[in-house]
């Protein structure tokens, strides 16, 4: 699980430069974030919390977090 | 009316704190998007103590986003003096991590540096080719003597410096809780790219740093820190994101801070209102600094003191010139005007009698809200009655002015270096581990003198 969203954050496109890419990291979890290119915004898979990146400017302050709704339910099922 | 909002806030929080003994409360709920993010606090550290608003901050600093002024002296001063602190540093460093507060003066600090010293760096050069291609050329014809010896002395003792900032800080990120800041260092940066450093910017919190473990060489901070909660918890989380052998510096306002608005409000509102509650946010002491280091790990810890006194103009002359006008107009502008209008504008302020003592203190005040550091604490009174702003103004004017009319403000800077361990660094000995006894050190030197 983790290989892979490393994988994909080295190919990110979003406006994120290679060095954000590589030390960013879910501000509460502290585990690896994933790109998404659809939404433009960055997901921490272990807490299923999505951060926007506004203008290529990530935003990883907790409170600009919002849960994922489908994170959720695979959880509880 | 307080009280009502106080006991519904106390109550959410018990309901809240009840809500997590139910099953299932480990899963991330919305609770963390909600009010404080109490539940996360408690789970992520160990202390539930919230002094500040961080949201109320968040909000002040996009308002010094906007206010900021570039000719800010004191930041300057500061940010200087920080960058001073790196250039002592004989190590490189190629990831920085540059944290909220002035950044911007950081930034637009580094990049003079680094222009200035390759500026400096090669006409030197020029000058040492010159003198090393044609040196008796030179001397008799397009070079000065002293030029050549300048040279020659900067070639032999000053080499060194050839391993300085510009070279030394290749990745710069810049971090901020508010957007509005980053937003506009990265503007800042557009306009006037540093070119020797690779800058990024992310907005995060200085309590939930979102950086990678063992990745950043340098983690500097410039008047940011004194407004965490949880200030020994953003300390360790920096020392994790540090490498081994990497270096956390920070700049901080300590307790001696704005003492004479501290002063004038307590006694100003003993006076009109009979009790006191915090006006000036609670700041670490010296003291308290160098335990933080240490209790966050850091090793070879070392804190310094500076103390700036910033002086302001004060408005008498204008604010005079108001008061006569207003008396001609038999402008009774009954003192209804309320402060918010007062602290919203700034050309209100000669516009109404009852502000113009307060004037001498918006110099102040403005200054404070461009740096971002008003109030922000949690149990922060709200209302700041005119009587007892006027009553501040005044006593502060009367206790404080200085003769020619300028209003002295005091900012202490407490300066903070640690190192993460390495094992090149020079550490004490083993206890018992010594060879000579003390007292025999003592018998050679004293025989000798």
């Amino acid at each position: 699980m983790v290989r892979v969203s490393k994988a994909l954050l080295k190919e990110a496109s979003t406006g994120l430069s290679k060095t954000l890419s590589e030390i960013l990291v879910c501000p509460l979890s502290k585990q690896p974030l994933r790109v998404c290119e659809e939404t433009g915004s960055l997901i921490s898979d272990s807490i299923g919390v999505s951060f926007p990146i506004k203008d290529g400017i990530p935003c990883l302050v907790p409170k600009d977090g919002k849960i994922l709704d489908i994170d959720d339910a695979t959880k509880r099922n | 009316m307080r009280a009502a909002t106080l006991y519904q806030r106390s109550s959410l929080l018990l309901r809240r704190r009840r809500r997590s003994i139910e099953p299932y409360a480990l899963v991330p709920s919305g609770s963390f998007c909600t009010d404080n993010g109490d539940d996360f606090e408690s789970t992520n550290t160990s202390s539930r103590v919230t002094i500040f608003d961080r949201d109320l901050k968040r909000k002040q600093r996009d308002r010094s986003a906007w206010l900021m002024r570039p000719d800010d002296s004191f930041v300057n001063a500061v940010a200087e003096n920080l960058l001073d602190r790196l250039e002592d540093c004989k190590k490189t460093f190629p990831s920085a991590l540059c944290l909220g507060g002035s950044m911007e003066a950081i930034r637009r600090l580094l990049r003079g540096r680094g222009e200035n010293n390759s500026s400096e760096l090669l006409s030197v050069s020029k000058l040492w080719l010159y003198a090393d291609l044609d040196l008796p050329g030179a001397i008799n014809g397009s070079m000065r003597n002293e030029d050549v010896n300048d040279a020659m002395y900067w070639w032999n003792n000053e080499r060194h410096y050839l391993v300085f900032v510009p070279g030394a800080i290749e990745k710069l990120i810049m971090m901020d809780t508010s957007y509005d800041m980053v937003k506009l260092c990265k503007d800042f940066q557009h306009d006037a790219p540093n070119e020797n450093i690779e800058t990024s910017f992310v907005v995060g919190d200085e309590e939930f740093l979102p950086i990678k473990e063992s990745s950043l060489d340098l983690v500097i901070s410039c008047l940011g820190l004194h407004w965490t909660n949880d200030l020994p918890g953003a300390m360790i989380q920096c020392k994790l994101a540090l490498k081994p052998d990497g270096l956390f510096l920070a700049a901080i306002l300590g307790g001696e801070t704005l003492k004479e608005l501290r002063i004038a409000c307590t006694l100003a509102q003993m006076e009109r209102e009979g009790g006191i509650s915090p006006r000036v946010s609670p700041l670490a002491q010296v003291r308290d600094a160098g335990n933080l280091l240490t209790r966050a790990g850091f090793s070879l810890p070392g804190v310094d003191v500076e103390e700036y006194v910033v002086k302001y103009k004060s408005y008498r002359k204008l604010a005079a010139y108001t008061h006569t006008y207003s008396l001609l107009h038999h402008d009774c502008c009954d003192l209804d005007t309320s402060l918010v209008i007062l602290f919203c504008s700034r050309l209100r302020l000669y516009a109404h009698k009852s502000q113009i003592l307060l004037g001498v203190a918006m110099e102040l005040i403005e200054h404070l809200r461009s740096m971002g550091e008003t109030n922000a604490l949690l149990q922060r009174n709200n209302i700041l009655k005119r009587e007892t702003a006027l009553a501040t103004a005044a006593i502060y004017d009367s206790m404080f002015a200085a003769e020619d009319g300028t209003i002295p403000a005091t900012f202490q800077v407490i300066y903070m270096t640690g190192w993460k361990e390495h094992h090149s660094q020079q550490k004490a000995k083993r206890r018992g581990s010594a060879t000579v006894s003390f007292q025999d050190i003592q018998k050679e030197f004293g025989s000798g003198s």
